[in-house]
């Protein structure tokens, strides 16, 4: 059965229940008073310096995250940079082969037009030389002639030839060779 | 002739558990309201700041074995107050929450020590030895309507507090009695009587709160104490032997189930905070809309 609150009053019973449980403010308080220094420590001492360093942990590990995906980052950069700096490397080297390359067909193409113009050179002052030799010894021999003929015919003919009958032997004979 | 077990000092004695907790000096003296369950209240308090002290203590990022379980204590529970109340809320009702939590854990589970209820005073049958202990030296304080009423009513002035804080007394009485729905007219007329009389039953429903927290918690560890009592007794009629072996096979079982409903209260007592904080502190949907147009 089911009894209201207005009943219970009035019969009086809420002083049985107080008595039943053994109710009463100084023991109700001194319960309070417990727990209310429990909550006031716990809050102070404990909570408060658990949840910071919890909360400082959290801070570090999301620090550490993020100095993670920085470095990860600044590696992957990193790695462009230096793929970069290697491109460009490899496109100066292939630059630089090339410009070698031709560098040195323009010297080799200027030392070959050097070497045959001192080729040409060397021969035509060799072929100059030979035809001065030839002149000189043509002349010698032009020399050498007269003289012999000139020898001979005075031997042959037992005069003496004067200066005019040489020098016009030496022409015939100079003539002669010559031709 | 008295069997070795009837004439030892340590026989089990256990005694009909008080609806109240009895005192420890005389009732009317100056420390009549130290009680059994005061002792064991004054015993969780330096339980609990003792352990306390020594996980707080040398704290450091790498945490030690107490800071450790401390911490994992208190972030679950911490975790857990967030989903419910929000962040916000959180931070300014943690510590009462995470104090119910572990002061209703460890007052529970202390009754389950044993000697918690058997030993005191009573019809003395030798040395050391009575035929019931009618006034345990020592009783959990949550098996005390005193120490529940207290909790609880302290954990309605938190609430009120907060309540106060967050949403101020028009809020309150707005969020309560304040029609929803937004109808007006006649139709509207009716909606807002309804709601106020639904107003007045949620006042009601809130200012008998603390008395159902209370009486909750009490009911269930006075219950569970007298369920040990009576399982330990149950074979005192059969023989010393039988009755040694019944007072400590028989309660076994609901040890474990002590353990678990100990847990399970502190976890309901501590929840039902949470909700009746969310519930009181969370802005209406109109609100909020009517807030924005001001903006």
């Amino acid at each position: 059965m089911i009894t209201s609150l207005p009943t219970i009053l009035a019969a009086g019973k809420v002083d049985a229940l107080v008595e039943k449980f053994g109710l009463a403010w100084p023991k109700f308080f001194a319960q309070v008073i417990i727990f209310w220094i429990v909550f006031s420590i716990l809050k102070k001492y404990a909570f408060g310096p658990i949840l910071g360093m919890l909360e400082q942990r959290r801070q570090r590990i999301a620090d550490g995250e993020a100095k993670l995906e920085k470095i990860t980052k600044d590696a992957a950069e990193a790695a462009k940079n230096s793929q970069a700096i290697l491109d460009k490397a490899e496109a100066d080297a292939a630059r630089l082969v090339k410009e070698a390359d031709e560098a040195s067909k323009a010297l080799q193409e200027r030392r070959q037009q050097d070497a045959v113009a001192s080729a040409n050179s060397i021969l035509a002052k060799a072929r100059e030389a030979a035809e001065l030799e030839k002149e000189q010894l043509m002349s010698q021999l032009k020399r050498e002639f007269g003289r012999m003929v000139a020898d001979a015919t005075s031997r042959v003919t037992g005069k003496v030839l004067n200066t005019d009958d040489q020098a016009r032997l030496n022409q015939e004979t100079a003539a002669q060779v010559s031709a | 002739m008295l069997s070795p077990i009837q004439s030892a000092s340590f026989s089990p004695v256990l005694a009909n558990v008080s609806s109240k907790a009895a005192e420890l000096f005389a009732k009317d003296g100056v420390m009549g309201f130290i009680t059994n369950s005061t002792l064991v209240a004054l015993c969780v308090l330096g339980i609990v700041l003792w352990f306390a002290r020594k996980a707080t203590k040398n704290m450091s990022l790498i945490p030690h074995k107490a800071q450790n379980f401390f911490e994992f204590i208190i972030e679950f529970l911490y975790g857990q107050v967030v989903n419910i109340i929000g962040a916000k809320q959180a931070k300014l009702a943690f510590p009462l929450l995470g104090t119910l939590f572990i002061y209703i854990l460890v007052s529970n589970w202390f009754g389950l020590l044993p000697g918690v209820g058997t030993i005191g005073w009573g019809e003395s049958t030798g040395f050391l030895s009575v035929k019931a202990a009618h006034d345990p030296l020592l009783r959990p304080p949550t098996a005390d309507l005193n120490a529940t009423a207290g909790i609880a009513l302290s954990a309605f002035l938190v609430w009120l507090f907060l309540t106060i804080k967050e949403v101020g007394v028009w809020g309150f009485i707005v969020h309560t009695f304040g029609p929803k729905g937004g109808l007006k007219g006649v139709v509207g007329l009716i909606v807002a009587l309804v709601f106020i009389f639904v107003g007045v039953i949620e006042i009601v429903s809130i200012a008998i709160r603390p008395l159902t927290l209370s009486i909750r918690l009490f009911g269930n560890i006075f219950a569970g104490e007298n369920v040990l009592h009576i399982m330990s007794d149950m074979m005192n009629t059969k023989g010393p032997v039988m009755s040694f072996l019944g007072s400590v096979a028989l309660p076994l079982p609901f040890y474990f189930m002590e353990l678990l409903v100990g847990l399970l209260q502190a976890i309901v007592f501590t929840l039902l905070c949470s909700v009746y904080i969310q519930l009181s502190t969370t802005h209406d949907d109109h609100s909020h809309e009517e807030e924005g147009d001001h903006h």
